[in-house]
């Protein structure tokens, strides 16, 4: 139950967000109005805000020209005339500066985030791809496993033999093998898709175990690195693995016994943070993934 | 597949501006073209499925499955599907597994959609209901709209300027010329398309697929066999608005349906001859070859620069016209065309098809791989 205060400080919370200002991501002038809207071309520009979202909303015809980078800012302004001849109000937004050169300077270097299955390094990338808009992507992970129907991950099916060929040509950078009692999963990442997104002035997301991470190491150089490791809530390595348990099963993508699997290999995982401390930059506690993002979003921009 | 899926046959009316044609009429003349085609008896048809959007805002007719079931002897169990522009895509999908879970063994996939009886706002209006009524159309963004923020920001992130986005469409147009049911059959300089009417910057009346009349029909069966088989179909989905996804300038439904429509045909990306697109707009058809992996990101236009695969060798939606509900079945027809070596303009030795249909700015992809069994 919300009590009196929290629920203003949650009010006023939402309320600073709607009105916060924001980032042009991309705007169009449309001439060709749907029904309400009038005959006078009008700006419609896709906004992005600080916490990660985005909206879409007309930009005032005042203010500086739109930009991509352009920072707006919120107004109360007529948007339509109904039928009956009711006007509707509604936010615009009005351009308030130029845009800046964006904030984030991509040196060379990929963002690792480890952590033992069911910590949130699938959740915390998506928020992390919200929050950095353009400038981060995940890389493709090549896997000989067979593809599952509601895949989450960014996965590239391969062969065994193909994986290996990569392997020996050096094209792939770092690996990894699952044992499983089911079949024999291998992943890995390739050098060429890193290399694009820093080509691209993009900052490569990267979802590690510590033999991925092993690998990264050795081929790209330590401080090509940002590494985070992430740890379940819990202040005893039982609760750690209770609280994963409890995730697993809550998410509901694993029978029983790959959730037992799971729970065997996370607890390796949780040693490797300690087997391998020079590996990591950072370990955080994804106990709220707002803050663990915002936090690692935080470490990016220095 | 769980089954052998074979194409019989398929047929689409003339797409336009079909002023002597009603919604109904549009699915008769569909229909009968295509049992002919396949050399089959209407009663051989166990099942329909229709495809359409708008017949209900535009032309105050739903219930389409019971009219389409109403036009053959025996009334065959009907449904109707509905996912915006892919729908036909999706239509194609569902007679799928019809046919996988044998409740059918021969099943008539139609699609159709008659717009140019209605005013164009209303038009513009009622096509917004494929985007998010919340998220975008409360602003006023149509799709033309959309699209244009789309292409500004891929504009913005990868240098494509507007003479290059041109060559897109003039390749569409050039490509119709010899297709009897396209829409036009007019070549199109580029220059012509860069200094067309602006509709929503940077993109121009050329750079849009028209409002069309027409429909589409094909007929799948398990039970009788023909020289083309369906080798995979997939759909796809994503958030509605652009607003909640993460990318404005790559689609992921693209990538997630071609990645698994390759495994399921088990053919590689070279394989494909012949690659019916979704080219709605321009920059969307650049922005599809990019995600299913026939160019990087970025470098889509190179295709259209110096062309080394066959992409919409009918015209695509830009020339050949657009009738939302029937573009993803014509896209089947178009292959079907191809791989029997029915097409006006055949591609040479084509074994393997592609056909990619979205809807709304990618929420709904839906996929299919056809081949010969030669």
């Amino acid at each position: 139950m919300l009590n009196a205060p929290s629920l203003h400080r949650q009010l006023k919370k939402t309320h600073a967000s709607k009105n916060a200002d924001g980032t042009i991501v991309s705007f169009t002038t449309i001439r060709n109005a749907p029904k309400g809207f009038g005959q006078k071309p009008y700006t419609v520009a896709l906004i992005a805000f600080e916490n990660g979202t985005k909206v879409m909303a007309q930009l005032t015809e005042d203010g500086l020209a739109p930009q991509i980078g352009a920072s707006v800012s919120p107004r109360l302004r007529k948007i339509r005339t109904l039928e009956n001849g009711l006007i509707v109000y509604d936010r615009k937004y009005v351009v308030i500066a130029a845009a800046r050169e964006p904030q984030i300077k991509i040196q060379h270097y990929v963002l690792a985030l480890t952590g033992p299955s069911g910590v949130g390094k699938t959740t915390i990338t998506r928020t992390l791809l919200h929050l950095f808009s353009s400038y981060a992507e995940q890389v493709p992970i090549y896997t000989t496993r067979k593809p599952k129907r509601e895949e989450v991950e960014p996965y590239t099916y391969i062969t065994s033999k193909k994986f290996d060929e990569l392997l020996a040509t050096g094209e792939m950078i770092a690996e990894t093998t699952m044992q499983s009692t089911t079949e024999d999963r291998r992943y890995g990442y390739i050098k060429s898709d890193i290399e694009a997104m820093w080509n691209a002035g993009k900052l490569p997301i990267v979802v590690t175990d510590i033999h991925l991470l092993q690998g990264l190491e050795k081929n790209l150089g330590r401080r090509a690195i940002l590494s985070c490791g992430l740890l379940p809530p819990g202040n005893s390595r039982r609760r750690m693995l209770s609280s994963l348990f409890h995730r697993l099963r809550s998410r509901g993508r694993d029978t029983e016994e790959q959730i037992k699997e799971r729970i065997e290999v996370a607890k390796t995982d949780l040693a490797a943070f300690e087997t391998y401390p020079h590996l990591f930059d950072h370990l955080l506690v994804n106990d709220e993934l707002d803050v663990c993002a915002e936090r690692i979003r935080g470490l990016v921009e220095g | 597949m769980q089954e052998t899926i074979s194409v019989l046959g398929g047929s689409q009316t003339k797409f336009g501006e079909l002023w002597g044609y009603d919604l109904k009429e549009l699915i008769d003349e569909a229909v009968a073209d295509a049992i002919r085609s396949a050399g089959i008896m209407p009663t051989d048809i166990d099942a329909i499925v229709v495809a359409n959007m708008m017949g209900s805002d535009v032309n105050g007719q739903g219930h389409l499955g019971a009219y389409a079931s109403s036009i053959l002897p025996h009334h065959p169990p009907a449904l109707r599907v509905e996912a915006a522009c892919a729908s036909g895509g999706v239509a194609i999908h569902t007679a799928c597994a019809l046919l996988e879970s044998n409740r059918a063994g021969t099943v008539l996939v139609v699609g159709a959609e008659k717009l140019t009886d209605a005013s164009n706002e209303d038009i513009t209006k009622a096509i917004m209901s494929a985007g998010d009524n919340e998220r975008d159309s409360a602003s006023g963004l149509t799709f033309p709209g959309i699209f244009g923020l789309v292409a500004n920001r891929y504009m913005y992130e990868h240098g494509l300027t507007r003479d290059q986005l041109s060559l897109v469409s003039a390749l569409h147009h050039k490509n119709a010329v010899t297709n009897p049911y396209a829409q036009f059959h007019k070549e199109i300089a580029p220059e012509v398309i860069s200094t067309s009417a602006l509709v929503a910057d940077p993109l121009r009346l050329l750079d849009c697929s028209p409002i069309s009349d027409g429909a589409a029909a094909v007929i799948l069966s398990t039970t009788k066999s023909s020289p083309v088989q369906l080798l995979a179909s997939h759909v796809a989905n994503d958030h509605i608005s652009l607003a909640d996804r993460t990318s404005v300038t790559s689609f992921m439904t693209t990538r997630n349906a071609m990645e698994r429509a390759l495994e399921e045909a088990n053919v590689k990306r070279e394989d494909i001859d012949v690659i019916e697109l979704h080219d709605c707009f321009s920059i969307a058809a650049l922005i599809h070859m990019e995600d299913m992996g026939f160019a990087e990101a970025g470098r889509g236009i190179e295709l259209y620069q110096e062309p080394r695969l066959a992409v919409n060798p009918s015209g695509g939606l830009k020339a050949c016209g657009h009738p939302i509900g029937a573009t993803g079945v014509k896209q089947i027809v178009d292959c079907w065309k191809q791989l029997t070596k029915k097409a006006p303009n055949q591609t040479k030795d084509a074994t393997v098809a592609l056909a990619h249909n979205i809807g709304g700015v990618a929420a709904t992809c839906a996929l299919h791989i056809l081949a010969t069994n030669a």
